[in-house]
């Protein structure tokens, strides 16, 4: 099948075998019941300008000169559609994202495919061999590898699994497709960190403010700050609503003082207010790491009313896994699990199966101790307590080992001098 | 808001003229690696006062392309070697990847030339030092902790300034002084122009142009805010040539005035004995050994960063070595190539610091070239595009590099 390096300066020449000019870009039409794109029209460098020809005109792609089946002077120039997309410039030796590996790639080359007449864009070429044949040192290469008992194998990607960058340039290329919505927020995570600065912004700026947030909470805070220091402070707040309430005061605490505040007073006040709260402890208490989304019970509940509670709190929760039960001054006086609650009789007061003796941890205790407390009587969540023994919030297991196993990041570029 | 509002809060916390002065000394010592302290040493004590007009007509230049390649990456937020890829193909990236790399490798070896000098200077052997060194340098910039050593080496290398000092104390004239770096000579021979473009090739190097974009596109800079940036550019610049300055005057004033020409690190630490007499050798090992130790750390790693983002492969610290074996061959590569460079024995350490500027300066126009193409591109730069002003002085310098590089090379067969 032809590649696109190829094909691109090949001369053009119309039906009387008049030279038009030389091939220049191809341009792709995404709009195709095909999920591949199409080739549309043939971009044609030629003295003074460039010609457009539809793609309709041309009478084969893959010959040594292009022929066209009119005259020079009988070609309708092709009309750009908004969706177009031209494959030299805006596609070839581009970063794209592989979704299906999850990394940041560039591309080398695109292998397009012949299906009834039409011609499709089939694969991208991220290898080496891919770089040889643009070098026009492909078959050297390989006669070489064959000497030695080698094959080149090239690496390609099908197109179904490349999505583009939103372009510095054209608008027509800012529209995200499901693919990078549908990444797992910890991958997302992760090619955000493999792209420069403004490409991870732009991104993030086309993504919804659910997908952000998920991929947020996914990244070290020092990293999330410098993320979303060039977005507008709207969709800052609302992606911090979005977050987990610990999450989002960690990233505040990153943020200068009064972007922060600024930020807070965007933000929903009922949100606003559990952050607030969360904001007053030191980063590295089991204050800091809490999340204050958990859920509580009165005693005088009965195992049938507690999961109805449970239905309608499910939602906001971070973890639903654990119940406590506090008294009418907020003290903590028990738990019990989803477990404990699903294998109770319906009528059975929570207080007849609940646990009374609750591992608990002070807020202003260390983040290395909540580690330790977590990992030693194999908790998910651990409840955070003050001195009178009022329920402020929980740690869960993946916030408390955070503090262990970071999530790798590192910077870019160490810098030399400041 | 004008800059100078901008400053007027910080102006009340400016209590000391330290404050300000602090980090622009700071930049302008580490400014001058081994490779440079050996060119300017060099210089001074051959052609005495000579090169100074060079280092001044040299700072407009590099201030000229720093600034460009700040622009560049506060306006695109992308590395150069990301821009040249996209806008020149395969076969032009491949020629400029070869140039860094050959130009980057040549300066690290400068690099660890230096370490083998500083150490020699105390009386260490290179074959312990450098290995020593290079393991070091690998070590801590891999697992990260290479910060904390920074700002011991950052305030090791500001030794350089004892320079200064030592040009006040030796009284030069000068009226001679300025009356030479207000004139420009000329004269032909090897030695003259492989000195002329090693001074070129160490104040405005590859590396440099790439790394400024490179940290410049990673802080990612508004460009609301592009000013301050350019001012920091343009004082960065010009204060790392005061001190470049500094050793040509000193070294002028103290070698050539006795009729030495620097050929080891002995001799040339020997300018410092006005101010430090026996004293000289360490003054001037510590400074070289704190600014070659520092550009190592940085150098091998932001030119393999700079070579994978253009052929798109897996880079960066954060990968696991089988995700990103290129990158990390490069990186791995370029030190022990310079590493074996430097412990064949006999090889002369001081020349292969400063001859490596001279490639530097040779391989220069062809980055230069793209990097003004780059700058003058209107769908890329909008209206950040160089004024026509930059233009004409950048045109002229690489014109005159590339000049120089053709009568080096032109002399031998006409002599």
């Amino acid at each position: 099948m032809p590649y696109l390096s190829d094909l691109l300066g090949k001369p053009v020449a119309d039906m009387d075998g008049e030279r038009v000019g030389h091939l220049e870009d191809l341009i792709a039409s995404l709009r195709g019941r095909v999920p591949h794109p199409e080739i549309v029209a043939l971009v044609v460098k030629r003295p003074g300008g460039t010609l457009l020809v539809p793609f309709s005109d041309v009478a084969a792609l893959i010959a040594p000169a292009i022929p066209l089946t009119r005259r020079l002077q009988d070609i309708v120039p092709y009309k750009p559609e908004e969706h177009g997309l031209y494959l030299a410039q805006d596609v070839l030796d581009k970063q794209i994202l592989d979704t299906n590996g999850v990394r940041v790639v560039r591309v080398n080359d695109l292998e397009l495919v012949r299906v009834n007449g039409h011609f499709y864009v089939a694969n991208v070429d991220v290898g080496g061999l891919g770089l040889l044949r643009r070098l026009g040192l492909a078959r050297i290469a390989q006669w070489l590898a064959a000497r030695f008992g080698r094959q080149l194998r090239s690496n390609i990607i099908p197109w179904d699994d490349v999505e583009l960058l939103p372009g510095d340039q054209p608008m027509r290329l800012r529209v995200p497709s499901d693919k990078i919505a549908e990444l797992h927020p910890a991958d997302l995570a992760e090619i955000i960190s493999d792209l420069s600065r403004s490409e991870s912004s732009r991104l993030l700026e086309s993504l919804d403010v659910k997908t952000v947030a998920d991929a947020l909470e996914e990244v070290e805070p020092d990293f999330q700050a410098s993320l979303v220091e060039a977005m507008s402070d709207e969709k800052v707040a609302d992606v911090l609503e979005e977050m987990a309430p610990d999450e989002a005061a960690d990233l505040l605490a990153e943020l200068p003082q009064d972007r922060s505040q600024e930020l807070l007073k965007l933000m929903e006040h009922e949100e606003a207010e559990d952050v607030r709260r969360l904001l007053a402890y030191p980063e590295d208490t089991a204050g800091g790491i809490m999340t204050t989304e958990f859920i509580a019970i009165p005693p005088d509940l009965t195992a049938e009313q507690a999961i109805a509670v449970l239905r309608q709190q499910a939602e906001v929760a971070e973890t639903i896994f654990y119940v406590y039960v506090t008294d009418s001054e907020g003290r903590l006086i028990g738990v019990f699990s989803v477990n404990d609650l699903v294998l109770a009789q319906p009528q059975m007061p929570v207080t007849k199966f609940m646990q009374r003796r609750v591992i608990s941890v002070g807020l202003f205790d260390s983040q290395d101790k909540v580690a330790q407390i977590v990992a030693k009587y194999n908790l998910l969540a651990v409840p955070v307590v003050d001195n009178e023994g009022r329920l402020h919030g929980i740690v869960t297991v993946d916030d408390a080992l955070d503090k262990i196993i970071p999530t790798k990041w590192k910077k870019r570029l160490p810098r030399l001098y400041h | 808001m004008t800059v100078w509002q901008r400053l007027k809060p910080l102006r009340i916390r400016l209590w000391t003229l330290l404050v300000i002065l602090g980090p622009g000394l700071i930049t302008a010592s580490a400014d001058n690696d081994a490779p440079g302290i050996a060119t300017y040493s060099m210089a001074g004590s051959t052609y005495g006062y000579r090169f100074l007009w060079v280092i001044l007509a040299i700072t407009i230049g590099e201030i000229i392309f720093m600034e460009m390649a700040g622009r560049m990456g506060a306006v695109t937020g992308k590395g150069a070697a990301d821009l040249i890829r996209e806008h020149f193909g395969v076969r032009v990236t491949v020629l400029a990847m070869v140039c860094l790399l050959i130009a980057n490798s040549g300066t690290t070896i400068g690099e660890f030339a230096g370490v083998a000098a500083g150490t020699e200077l105390f009386g260490l052997s290179r074959y312990i030092s450098v290995p020593l060194a290079a393991l070091l340098v690998g070590l801590l910039v891999i697992q990260g902790s290479y910060r904390h050593v920074e700002k011991v080496l950052l305030a090791l290398s500001l030794a350089a300034l004892s320079y200064i000092i030592t040009a006040f104390i030796e009284h030069p004239n000068w009226g001679e002084v300025l009356r030479q770096a207000m004139t420009p000579t000329w004269q032909g021979g090897t030695d003259y122009l492989l000195t002329l473009l090693a001074v070129v090739g160490t104040t405005i190097t590859p590396w440099g142009i790439v790394y400024m974009q490179a940290s410049v596109a990673d802080k990612g800079v508004r460009l609301d805010e592009y000013q301050y940036t350019r001012l920091d550019v343009v004082t960065g610049s010009a204060w790392g040539n005061v001190v470049s300055a500094f050793i040509v005057i000193c070294t002028a004033a103290t070698l050539f005035a006795a009729g030495i020409r620097v050929e080891t690190a002995e001799q040339a630490a020997m300018a410092l004995e006005p101010l430090a007499g026996v004293w000289a050798k360490g003054l001037f090992a510590v400074g070289l050994l704190a600014a070659s130790l520092l550009a190592a750390s940085v150098l091998p790693l932001s030119t393999a960063y700079a070579v994978s983002e253009a052929f798109g492969w897996e880079r960066g610290l954060d990968h696991p070595v089988r995700e990103a074996r290129l990158f990390y061959s490069l990186y791995i590569g370029m030190i022990v190539l310079s590493v074996a460079v430097v412990l064949i024995p006999g090889a002369p350490l001081f020349p292969l610091m400063w001859l490596s500027q001279s490639v530097n300066a040779i391989l220069l126009p062809v980055l230069l070239i793209l990097v003004l193409k780059l700058a003058n591109n209107r769908r890329l730069m909008g209206r950040w595009t160089n004024s026509r002003l930059q233009n004409g002085l950048a045109w002229v310098l690489t014109g005159l590099i590339i000049l120089t590089t053709v009568f080096l090379f032109a002399s031998p067969l006409v002599s």
